[in-house]
């Protein structure tokens, strides 16, 4: 797959991921596992990328004596979600478009 | 391998890294560690899941632009003294030029690899163009009606044709090899300063 397509589309399952509520490294791995498999070192780029772009925010929580990280969506983060969703429906479009072609034969 | 071996190890492989980003990646792989075991996983299973340390390591090496790396080495430890900074004025005539000198040498190796490469697809364009050109010539030594000349000049058309094709992949091979050359050498430079640090 295009790299660049790759990048936005992990950009977006990850904040999917954190949309209905807050969650934590592993969570989002276990989560996304039965759609995608996700490395923590891939994870880990993606996180402070979506950080850097002001998609969602971090705190941490002390749990079971030591320190995790959750990870907020910020209201940028769930209008990217939107702006996906409105672009893989143009896509589609363009996608029956390609495909009418093979119907055809 | 437990959790400390493993973050030790990391640690290790990345200490070329600004120091606040290597101790965020340490704490959450570690964060993910834990996570695992309380999971119900063993500590060695859990570190297992994540993967060999160098792999990571190098990965997050790749990744990370050559930029950060240099400046994080170049960064000196301590304050420099008053006569270090006196040498290094001085000697500015002196090691300018030759940091200057070693990043040209690099920069002609690098064009050198790629002329290479490129007078490699010049020869194949050529071979395409004589074999136009020979099929083109038997055409007119046909309609003069020199048959024997025409002959020659469709076999030398076809020789060409046929070299043409073959080096058109050996062309591509080449190509994809310098790319593939040109990411490693890459690697290497940012290793290079990586490695360094770690000698200290």
């Amino acid at each position: 797959m295009d790299i660049q397509l790759k990048r936005g589309l992990l950009d977006v399952c990850v904040l999917a991921a954190i949309k209905d509520e807050d969650s934590y490294g592993y969570k989002i791995i276990k989560d996304m596992k039965p759609y995608l498999e996700l490395s923590e070192s891939t994870l880990y780029t993606i996180l402070k990328r979506l950080e850097s772009g002001n998609m969602l925010s971090v705190y941490s929580i002390e749990h079971d004596g030591r320190l995790r990280k959750y990870y907020h969506i910020t209201p940028s983060g769930l209008q990217r979600i939107e702006d996906f969703k409105e672009d893989w429906k143009e896509m589609l479009s363009i996608y029956r478009f390609v495909t009418k072609e093979d119907q055809h034969e | 391998m437990n959790k400390q071996e493993f973050l030790d190890q990391l640690r290790l492989e990345l200490s070329g890294l600004p120091k606040e980003d290597l101790e965020e990646r340490l704490n959450f792989y570690a964060e993910i560690i834990d996570d695992r075991i309380e999971d119900g996983l063993s500590e060695e299973e859990a570190v297992n899941e994540i993967g060999p340390s160098e792999e990571i390591a190098s990965q997050i090496i790749a990744e990370t632009p050559l930029s950060i790396i240099v400046k994080e080495r170049v960064k000196p430890k301590r304050r420099l003294k008053a006569w270090e900074i006196v040498l290094l004025i001085l000697g500015a005539p002196l090691w300018i030029p030759l940091l200057i000198a070693a990043f040209a040498v690099l920069f002609s190796l690098y064009i050198v690899l790629w002329s290479l490469v490129i007078s490699l697809w010049a020869v194949d364009v050529a071979f395409i163009a004589a074999s136009v050109a020979g099929i083109a010539g038997g055409c007119i030594m046909l309609i003069k009606g020199e048959s024997l000349s025409a002959l020659m000049g469709f076999g030398i058309g076809l020789i060409m044709a046929g070299l043409s094709i073959f080096l058109f992949f050996g062309c591509k091979a080449a190509t994809k090899g310098t790319v593939v050359l040109t990411k490693k050498m890459g690697l290497g430079i940012k290793t290079l300063f990586l490695a360094k640090e770690t000698e200290k």
